[in-house]
């Protein structure tokens, strides 16, 4: 006993200690639970492949006969799949080697004798606790079938079918919405067995020796929920005048129930319209590598959409005032209702796995600061590009770790001046500053196949297509090289800044980047 | 450099925009509503400053204002902003109208009321995000080329009288030599718009015509010095 409470002890130490271990543990928990990890996607579609595949043999089975592998993979491959899955989430849910070693250490400090009981009575109940879990129970009820000798366990693979609540998430909505409104829907269903079990008992006192049809009360609690429910079918109806006025009035009830019980679950879901469609395009930007958050929908961020190339939803508008929110949603833009400066709103992002840039354009200097420390504190990978009111307040945003910070005010300003100073050079300053089509700017890399490396400057026709080869970012040192001479060599890894029409440089980009193939 | 400019408003714009304009040699007049802002301009040593309701068109039209004058409209409040390049608008037919606008739809206002030129406070900004997002590493260079230290800059040229430029094809001028690089001009043969050079049309310069060049300052001091001379080559091809 002493040696196994030893060895046990040894162990838990051991496994605190490897990190390898840790991280197995880690990285199955997230594959199992984390809606964000991107593996749990294929892992999910994998597991609802099995649980389709074994449903519908089940019901082929009902007519035909199965060949013999179909079987086995059914009752044995499908099944062992699912009791690994179990006994991974239970592996994963509860640390037990976690509770010996503080159980230890408390033995240690208070300086009583070290007893396995009370860690393993710890560990037990917290994993009883998560079986006795309404998807846990399913899950083992989902293994059951695999236990041939008692036949009348196939009929649970029809457990399978619930198993896919865990995969899907519109039918967990679906579930969340109806328990939102438990309390109404107990009330009415309370409501139905009392006038159900009144009216039964009425029918049943009125008639039970003068209608042939009702012979027992259950036959009478039968006949008042067909008529409640309105279905009617008929085979049980009273004659006596008494048992009719007892039917006109639960007819009358019935609709009324029924036609409550629809209204609150039509309500319930068209409060939950909004945050359902909230969720699903917090989902769908989830999945995407790369993507923007831009917070708060005024002038700024309406010019910014406007300006946008792509249709692509990329992008999530968040916005906490109610009216700027509707002209967002109205504007016909992917917008979310909620508050960028709270740390929730942010975690609901993928963060781990996509690359975020948030923008934040609001008027005021200090919701920026706060939004950028935001988002800085949930995870340092965020890139933030902020925009500021005026010089003095850029070091404030450097410091808060603002990658990049705008000054729509002080630009305005300075295009003000040039327009006034001078007239021509604003109209070329304008075109370039605002990506007008006439004069683009842009940058192609050159990869070590592309076709352009290791040509000359002059061997380009640069000219033919309109462009006008502004500098290279040299690959050596990323140090620009202003108005290239024509005897430059391009290598790879050199990026060309180019400026001309837009319609220049897709050409040449086409051109040069097609004819590498 | 004759034409005067008239800043309608000294607030949060209008104070940067004629603080940039000092001792640049314009002439400036500074027209506010608001007496607070109207003593700020006084207190920064403006001399020529004046204060009435922009509002009332009989104050306007005692303006003395010559056509080829610009008039500027930075009001802070965005609706008077409109309102008074409405007003200006038939006042002085022949002026330059600017006006800033803080939204698409006020841009949009300011033009029908008239401005010639109507600059968005977003627009520029809105832009550049996108650059930062799409083409990262042009930002930057474009960045280097308008931060104010570098030494790098934009500069508005105009070709001198008897300059060896006169008559010369664009293509014909070797301006790698000079270490420049030509954006554009505005070449008065072919109308008064500015012109990209990557438009692909040929120009021939003349007297009077203004290039557009980027580079480093002293290389753009000393282009313009050469291109007074009458008799130079090593700016042209040899042919």
């Amino acid at each position: 006993m002493q040696l196994i409470r030893l060895w046990i002890l040894t162990t838990a130490k051991r496994l605190n200690r490897s990190a390898r271990y840790k991280h197995v543990k880690k990285n199955i928990n997230e594959i199992l639970n984390n809606p964000e990890n991107p593996f749990k996607k294929y892992i999910d579609l994998v597991m609802m492949f099995f649980i389709i595949t074994s449903v519908a043999i089940l019901v082929y089975e009902v007519q035909h006969a199965v060949p013999e592998w179909m079987d086995a993979y059914d009752i044995y491959f499908v099944s062992s799949v699912f009791l690994v899955e179990y006994l991974l989430r239970l592996w994963v849910h509860t640390d037990l080697y976690k509770m010996v070693i503080s159980a230890s250490k408390r033995a240690h400090i208070l300086e009583i004798e070290f007893s396995l009981r009370v860690p393993m009575i710890k560990a037990i109940k917290k994993t009883a606790k998560y079986m006795l879990t309404p998807a846990m129970i399913i899950d083992f009820l989902a293994i059951l079938p695999a236990y041939r000798e008692l036949r009348i366990l196939r009929v649970f693979v029809l457990f399978r079918v619930f198993k896919l609540l865990r995969y899907t998430k519109s039918i967990n909505q679906f579930v969340e919405v109806l328990q939102n409104k438990r309390f109404e829907l107990l009330t009415l269903l309370f409501l139905l067995m009392f006038v159900m079990v009144t009216a039964g008992i009425a029918i049943y006192i009125f008639e039970e020796h003068l209608n042939p049809q009702i012979n027992s009360l259950f036959d009478a609690l039968y006949w008042a929920l067909v008529t409640i429910a309105t279905v009617g079918y008929g085979d049980i109806s009273p004659v006596t005048h008494e048992g009719r006025v007892v039917s006109m009035i639960i007819i009358v009830t019935g609709i009324a129930m029924i036609s409550f019980a629809t209204s609150v679950i039509v309500s319930a879901f068209s409060e939950k319209l909004i945050q359902l469609k909230e969720s699903r395009i917090i989902e769908q930007v989830n999945k995407s590598e790369e993507f923007l958050l831009i917070c708060g929908y005024g002038q700024m961020t309406k010019m910014f959409m406007r300006q946008r190339e792509s249709d692509d939803h990329d992008y999530v508008i968040l916005e906490k005032d109610k009216d700027k929110y509707n002209q967002a949603i109205k504007d016909g833009y992917d917008a979310v209702k909620e508050d960028a400066s709270r740390h929730d709103t942010l975690a609901k992002f993928n963060v781990e796995y996509s690359r975020i840039t948030i923008l934040c354009l609001l008027n005021s200097d200090i919701e920026n600061i706060y939004i950028s420390l935001n988002a800085k504190s949930v995870s340092h990978h965020i890139r933030v590009i902020a925009r500021a009111s005026n010089a003095s307040m850029v070091q404030k945003f450097k410091r808060a770790g603002v990658d990049h910070v705008l000054l729509p005010n002080s630009v305005a300003t300075m295009m003000m001046q040039t327009a006034i100073i001078e007239p021509h050079l604003y109209k070329a300053a304008h075109a370039i500053l605002t990506g007008k089509d006439v004069a683009v700017f842009d940058e192609v890399r050159l990869y070590p196949e592309d076709a352009l490396v290791g040509k000359r400057v002059k061997e380009i026709s640069f000219k033919k297509m309109r462009l006008l080869l502004m500098a290279i970012e040299k690959a050596e040192d990323r140090e620009f090289l202003f108005n290239p001479s024509s005897d430059t060599v391009l290598k790879s890894g050199d990026v060309l800044i180019l400026m001309g029409y837009r319609i220049g440089l897709e050409y040449f980009k086409e051109f040069y980047h097609e004819s590498v193939k | 450099m004759n034409r005067k400019i008239f800043l309608f408003g000294y607030g949060k714009h209008g104070r940067a925009i004629a603080k940039g304009l000092m001792g640049k040699g314009f002439r400036l007049s500074i027209i506010e509503s608001d007496k607070k802002n109207h003593k700020a301009s006084k207190a920064d040593g403006f001399t020529d400053t004046i204060l009435f309701d922009v509002t009332d068109d009989d104050n306007l039209e005692a303006l003395v204002v010559a056509p080829e004058d610009e008039l500027i409209c930075v009001m802070d409040d965005e609706h008077l902003n409109v309102f008074l390049a409405l007003s200006l608008r038939p006042l002085f037919p022949e002026c330059y109208i600017l006006a800033i606008s803080g939204s698409i739809y006020t841009s949009q206002k300011l033009l029908m009321a008239g401005a010639d030129k109507v600059i968005d406070l977003y627009e520029v900004s809105a832009n550049r995000i996108h650059n930062l997002l799409k083409r990262p590493v042009s930002t930057r260079f474009l960045d280097k080329i308008l931060s104010d230290n570098n030494g790098f800059s934009f500069r508005e040229i105009e070709v001198p009288e008897g300059s060896f430029l006169n008559g010369v094809m664009v293509e014909d001028v070797n301006f790698y030599v000079c270490r420049v690089l030509l954006i554009g001009l505005v070449d008065l043969g072919q109308g008064e718009h500015f012109r990209f050079i990557t438009s692909g049309d040929e120009y021939t310069l003349d007297s009077g015509d203004q290039i557009v060049c980027l580079g480093m300052d002293k290389d753009l001091d000393n282009f313009e010095a050469m291109i007074k001379k009458s008799e130079e080559t090593i700016c042209v091809w040899p042919s």
